[in-house]
């Protein structure tokens, strides 16, 4: 994690002033914080695997510490006191920059915006023994009465009763006014402070603390239920991935859950459309007709055409022809077959509404299709999660058994953030998939293979992190087993490596659009595909160069000629670029 | 005031000011609420401003019922609107609830006699009283903001001051002779 804090340090630089950086904090956040994504990760590869910190994640404390910095430089590069730097922060969204900018553009501009008023003599009143409050009209001693720097005084308990109905209404409480109409002074914090009782104290510091994420472009609160922590960006780079200490992954720019690769626009789509209405509607429609009469939605899921509609309707009507039943009987063919159906279908009556159903039926299907698997992949995602919340105590005993350091098992969880991860971007593949269009056949059977790959890889390691894992759990530690804890280890560690190939390449693919498909396309792919094939053929089967890898499924390849694609031996013709295989 | 004695016993307790009876140094009680009341209540009998007047209903400081002459020169000259205010527990800090009983014709005027007015919404002040309360609707009858009506009718016709006139004491005379005036 060096790289991290030493980036995060130079970004800091460039963008405030020089006395204000935030290496401690970022130090700390990528220390403690980022716990599971320390391990293993050697290589800068854009990939699918977790992210690295361009940000930092901020508690409480944090933002409170932030917040002081911030403060402190304004108040000393403006020459104002520290409550005054607070006010100008909190008006100008905690930049820095900006308020430096904007204070040395138009002083006077600026004060009267955020309502730093030159200070004003107080109002007279010092020469006679009582003066009246506006507010409730009784006498007091000017001691008794306060103001803020524009000199309008009132009695301490009617600024009192302004500053705990201003606390109560939210947040605004952080730039009050002067009670007087039209008068534009700011408070300040100092005085709203010393006349707040204890909870409103408490509510208006925690105002206080939100307004650095919540008024921050830079800044915004994790997303998960019930988190505390927000997220600070440090590097101004708008699509990132963020994974928060309480372990939520979340795309920065839309505040969903991680999507990568898959674009905001297409998962908002599919939230949408997964919460929508709309697939409720198009179910009953493929699935139901109207009664004739009430208009009631009807499932016909058994029994004969002769259909009775619930009370209070009671209409009894035929299914196929929804005409009335007093009108079938042998006239119309029998009560078992609708004469009328029949012809009016033949004159091509139904036609429309049959059309429209059948449509339905079908988008329904190929919504149903996808979001099964992207909500079974997303299952998986969450029983590997709570597999990798667990681990620690498998590792401790298999560290026990085996005799082996706790260090030497870092593979296994390793095997389990990457399973996390795969299930992650495989899950968002499927709503791409949704939204590729069927007619481009070449890109949507380009991209179901590789997604098929990466699919299958992960499901060998995941039934490997599973139930090969399980053996050496038993409760019978003489149980036999399939293989030593070494093989075990060389094909969990393998197959990690090999599906994190698989997962990065269709990444990549999905982010460029699956421009290598278009044109020249086939030939180009397969090159791609055939390096990362190679080394799975390479681990694949006892015969090949790499004896080590003998556990791993049996799959064997034969290189294309012309394209280089590396198939499968059961394939009799190149999968991408259709030519045969040779003798 | 021997009302005045009685009107503090009967402090309506909300929900909320019960809350706040356990905290700690609470800033807003009723008992200030209603002696700032009392002390408006006394300037207002005894400045003697033309066209407004105001007085609790009843035993309830709270509720107050106030009452409007149009200003003269303008077509509200010789009407008179009845009006209630509604002060809530942390008055003067938040505005009282002000509507007018009787239904009144005016851009700036719905027909529950909810009124569109700054100073009793975001711009309220608690400098503001009942005085300025009046006065403020006592002016906003001759001079509607016609930008953002309540009434949009009452808008398009403003320009043409004659005949709102006519359609403004139609509408009056049909709320006297239903028994509503005041």
């Amino acid at each position: 994690m060096d790289s991290d804090d030493e980036q995060d340090y130079m970004q800091d630089s460039d963008d405030d002033y020089g006395d204000y950086d935030q290496e401690d904090f970022s130090q700390e956040a990528s220390d403690d914080d980022y716990g599971y994504e320390d391990m293993g990760e050697d290589d800068d590869e854009p990939s699918s695997r977790l992210p690295t910190a361009h940000y930092a994640i901020l508690s409480d404390e944090d933002i409170e510490a932030r917040q002081a910095e911030a403060v402190k430089s304004v108040a000393s590069v403006l020459s104002v006191t520290e409550e005054e730097a607070t006010i100008l922060l909190r008006h100008f969204k905690w930049s820095v920059s900006r308020v430096n900018d904007e204070w040395f553009g138009d002083e006077e501009r600026v004060r009267d915006l955020v309502g730093l008023v030159h200070p004003a003599g107080l109002e007279t009143g010092r020469g006679r023994r009582k003066v009246s409050c506006g507010i409730c009209f009784d006498d007091f001693s000017r001691d008794e009465m306060i103001a803020p720097r524009c000199g309008h005084l009132y009695c301490k308990d009617c600024w009192k009763g302004y500053v705990h109905s201003e606390v109560g209404e939210g947040p605004g409480c952080l730039t009050l006014r002067c009670a007087q109409p039209d008068c534009n002074a700011v408070l300040g914090d100092e005085m709203v402070l010393q006349l707040v009782d204890e909870e409103d104290r408490k509510k208006f510091l925690k105002y206080a603390r939100r307004s650095y994420v919540e008024d921050n472009r830079m800044a915004k609160w994790c997303p998960a239920p019930g988190c505390v922590y927000s997220v600070e960006d440090l590097t101004g780079s708008s699509s990132m991935d963020v994974l928060c200490r309480c372990g939520h992954n979340f795309c920065w720019e839309c505040v969903e859950e991680a999507h990568r690769p898959v674009d905001c626009a297409t998962v908002n789509k599919w939230i949408l459309k997964n919460s929508a209405e709309s697939e409720n509607m198009n179910w009953i429609l493929a699935n139901s007709k109207p009664c004739p009469k009430c208009k009631r939605p009807i499932e016909k899921n058994q029994g004969c055409m002769h259909m009775s509609c619930t009370p209070p309707c009671k209409f009894e009507f035929c299914w196929l022809c929804l005409g009335p039943w007093t009108e079938h009987g042998e006239r119309t063919g029998g009560f078992y077959a609708c004469n009328r159906y029949e012809a009016a279908k033949t004159e091509g009556v139904y036609d429309e509404a049959e059309r429209r159903r059948e449509m339905a039926k079908n988008s329904l299907e190929k919504y149903t299709h996808y979001y099964e698997r992207w909500a079974t992949n997303e299952s998986s995602r969450q029983k590997a999660l709570e597999d990798l919340r667990n681990i620690g105590d498998k590792i401790e005993i298999l560290s026990e058994r085996q005799s082996q350091p706790v260090s030497q098992l870092k593979f296994i969880t390793e095997a389990l953030q990457q399973i996390v991860e795969c299930r992650r971007v495989l899950k968002w593949t499927y709503a791409y998939g949704y939204y590729l269009p069927d007619e481009d056949i070449a890109k949507k059977n380009f991209f179901e293979y590789s997604q098929g790959d990466a699919e299958a890889n992960l499901e060998r390691l995941h039934q490997c992190a599973e139930k090969d894992l399980n053996q050496f759990l038993n409760d019978d530690p003489a149980a036999p087993t399939d293989m030593t804890f070494t093989e075990f280890k060389t094909k969990l560690a393998g197959l990690t490596t090999v599906t994190r190939g698989y997962f990065d390449s269709l990444v990549r693919d999905l982010e460029t659009g699956l421009k290598s498909v278009d044109g020249k396309a086939a030939a180009e792919a397969g090159t791609s595909k055939s390096s990362r094939s190679k080394s799975k053929g390479g681990k694949g089967k006892g015969g090949s160069s790499r004896p080590k890898s003998n556990m791993l499924d049996e799959v064997a390849y034969w290189p294309c000629e012309r394209c280089t694609y590396a198939n499968p031996n059961a394939s009799i013709a190149c999968q991408m670029c259709a030519s045969p295989r040779p003798a | 005031m021997a009302q005045a004695n009685h009107v503090q016993t009967d402090i309506p307790r909300s929900p909320n000011a019960k809350s706040r009876v356990g905290m700690e140094a609470k800033p807003v009680d009723s008992h200030s609420v209603a002696r700032r009341l009392q002390s408006e209540l006394m300037s207002l009998m005894t400045s003697g401003d033309a066209g407004i007047s105001a007085f609790p209903e009843g035993d309830n400081i709270f509720n107050w019922v106030g009452t409007i002459k149009g200003s003269v020169g303008t077509v509200y000259e010789g009407l008179n609107y009845k009006l209630s205010l509604k002060f809530p527990t942390d008055y003067p800090f938040k505005a009282p609830m002000v509507r007018f009983e009787t239904p009144c014709f005016h851009p700036n005027v719905d027909q529950y006699g909810n009124i569109c007015l700054d100073i009793l919404k975001d711009k309220w002040s608690a400098v503001y009283n009942v005085r300025t309360i009046l006065l403020s609707i006592q002016s906003l009858l001759g001079e509607p903001n016609n930008d953002s009506p309540l009434n949009g009718y009452a808008a398009a016709l403003w320009p043409n001051q004659e005949e709102y006139k006519v359609v403004l004491q139609k509408k009056f005379r049909e709320t006297e002779s239903g028994g509503v005036s005041s």
